[in-house]
């Protein structure tokens, strides 16, 4: 009886031994990931900016049909950030959006926050920007994903590639 | 510090001020050496190629009656092509201001994108269409901007566009030492108050104050991340965030009235897209009161295909301009310190191409004969500003003279480099 705690600790170390390494599935599209945000030194067009945004958001193509009208829209205004804006809101507000629910968000920040700039930013944070972001919303209880989907879709960042 | 060495300093820090002058955020050294005519100016393109022989020589009759004196009647075989528009009860434009009923567009094509561009910038332009690239020449909205002392923001330079392509792009250069830092706000009202723009925009996510400043938080912090080595391409006119949010409201509000069909037919007659222009174009200058508008009108251009509709729109336009003038004088703040300015862009050809209309009446093009190259222009104003009643009937001014008039009457035009311009100011027509 003695040897059972061994034995028990020897069992969960061997079984703790062999879990798989924990891996995160991104939804999005195969492809390179920028080492840094230096990199991007290209501003996307009006077209890139709403179809890209529609492909982040929605995880699928925006019609042509719709992204015509998107693109209408947005060419019709000087100042692009302010449409940007009002087009990231407006798509982030309907049905379909593939979002991560609050609960999960908070259940595992650090994880949000890396996938969360896998999804938009096509890099990984910096290990200051994991901390950052995710003191933020470990400070503020009352930000959700939605708000942190939109501020990044609205950054400087989110407009060039 | 030793006495010696801190008199060597003093006088060091002394002489700089004396010699470094005070350099203002404009980037400039001194205010605007000028004295302004007037605070607002709203500069009409009175566009889509407008031949003198049909509006000053009235050859149809008088089809802008809100803008020139006299009754003549419409022709009587195309008569019946013209929509209802009331007639004019007040006093005509033309006797509010100054009347150049022979201006020139002297050279560079005849084209409505290289026309509106040698009026915006003053320089004439033989540049090839440019879709989605800014001018070569710095515009009158960044001229405005750089060298109006106080620097004021983009609220208060508007350009309203009738249409999309590249004229929307009106509104800053290329220009080194210009461009977008200095640009106007730019819209297209047709596009974006529409039902097509309340579609995909409408069902907006809602934010509280709290949500929103907590989103700009982590919009800042990203954007302090954000630093690359290389100069980026300009994303263009920036508002600042707090005029961001007023254009933003105001676009949003009047995309649900638009929606809702509070703007349906204001003015009570059948509107087409210009007078749709202007009335979306007051409503800006309504909300914002910019010093500096500019605003077009393209709807005559159906002159290529449809001669009587073409007269008929250049009536539209007209009956437009004046529903300008008149939101002019009821927004306060504006009335009696504007001076409105409208010029077509260039004429047409003298002949006529082969496409007939219904009433058999031959269209027009514009290829850069002398016809194509005579225009008009207006200038009205308070009449302490500006000489009321007053026609030049002669050759005099030209397209390029509306930006450096632009720049006296706000009192900026000494400050604009010297060789940049090629036009003068129609001095001539202010008291």
């Amino acid at each position: 009886m003695k040897k059972l705690p061994i034995l028990f600790a020897l069992a969960w170390l061997l079984l703790s031994g062999c879990n798989r390494e924990k891996r995160y599935i991104y939804e999005v599209e195969q492809q390179e990931l920028y080492q840094n945000a230096s990199e991007k030194r290209n501003l996307k067009s009006t077209t890139q900016f709403i179809s890209i945004a529609y492909n982040d958001l929605f995880g699928s193509s925006i019609t042509t049909e719709e992204l015509n009208k998107f693109d209408i829209t947005l060419q019709a205004f000087g100042d692009k950030a302010v449409l940007q804006d009002m087009i990231v809101k407006s798509l982030i507000n309907r049905g379909g959006v593939q979002i991560v629910d609050n609960t999960t968000m908070r259940a595992d920040i650090a994880a949000f926050c890396e996938n969360t700039y896998l999804r938009f930013f096509n890099r990984k944070p910096t290990e200051f920007e994991a901390w950052k972001l995710k003191d933020l919303i470990e400070k503020n209880a009352d930000i959700t994903p939605k708000m942190v989907y939109y501020s990044l879709m609205t950054s400087d960042e989110y407009r060039y590639y | 510090m030793k006495r010696k060495q801190f008199i060597k300093n003093a006088a060091a820090v002394t002489a700089g001020s004396i010699v470094m002058p005070y350099i203002l955020p404009s980037g400039r050294l001194f205010a605007a050496s000028g004295a302004r005519k007037a605070n607002h100016v709203v500069f009409c393109l009175f566009a889509g190629g407008v031949r003198n022989l049909e509006s000053m020589q009235k050859a149809e009759g008088n089809i802008m009656p809100y803008m020139l004196n006299g009754n003549e009647s419409i022709s009587p075989d195309i008569a019946a092509g013209m929509s209802a528009i009331p007639g004019p009860s007040g006093t005509r434009l033309q006797n509010l201001g100054t009347l150049f009923k022979e201006m020139r567009y002297v050279s560079g094509p005849t084209g409505h994108y290289n026309g509106h561009t040698t009026a915006i910038t003053g320089k004439y332009s033989d540049e090839a269409i440019k879709l989605k690239e800014p001018p070569k020449y710095p515009t009158i909205f960044e001229y405005y901007r750089k060298h109006n002392s106080p620097s004021m923001s983009a609220l208060n330079a508007w350009w309203i566009s009738d249409s999309l392509g590249p004229y929307p792009f009106l509104n800053y250069s290329n220009y080194d030492g210009y461009g977008a830092l200095y640009g106007a706000n730019s819209i297209q009202p047709g596009s974006i108050f529409s039902a097509n723009a309340n579609s995909v925009l409408g069902n907006s996510l809602p934010l509280s104050n709290t949500e929103k400043a907590k989103c700009d938080l982590m919009r800042d912090f990203m954007n302090g991340q954000f630093k690359t080595g290389t100069q980026l391409l300009s994303p263009g006119i920036q508002n600042t965030p707090e005029d961001a949010e007023l254009v933003q409201t105001f676009i949003r509000n009047m995309m649900q009235e638009v929606a809702q069909g509070l703007h349906n037919n204001p003015w009570g007659i059948p509107m087409n897209g210009d007078m749709y222009n202007v009335y979306f174009g007051t409503k800006v200058m309504q909300q914002f009161k910019p010093e500096l508008m500019v605003i077009n009108m393209q709807g005559v251009d159906i002159g290529h295909f449809e001669f009587t509709s073409y007269v008929n729109n250049m009536r539209k336009a007209d009956y437009a301009l004046y529903k300008l003038w008149e939101a002019i004088q009821s927004t306060p703040g504006m009335a009696n310190d504007t001076v409105l300015i409208a010029i077509p862009e260039h004429g047409r050809n003298l002949q006529p191409n082969s496409v007939i209309d219904i009433y058999g009446r031959y269209a027009l093009d514009h290829n850069n004969d002398e016809m194509s190259r005579r225009i008009f222009g207006l200038i009205a104003g308070p009449s302490s500003v500006v000489k009321q009643g007053q026609v030049f009937s002669n050759a005099q001014g030209e397209s390029i003279d509306i930006v450096p008039t632009i720049a006296n009457i706000l009192g900026f035009d000494n400050d604009i480099p010297a060789g940049l311009l090629e036009g003068r100011v129609l001095n001539e027509a202010f008291n």
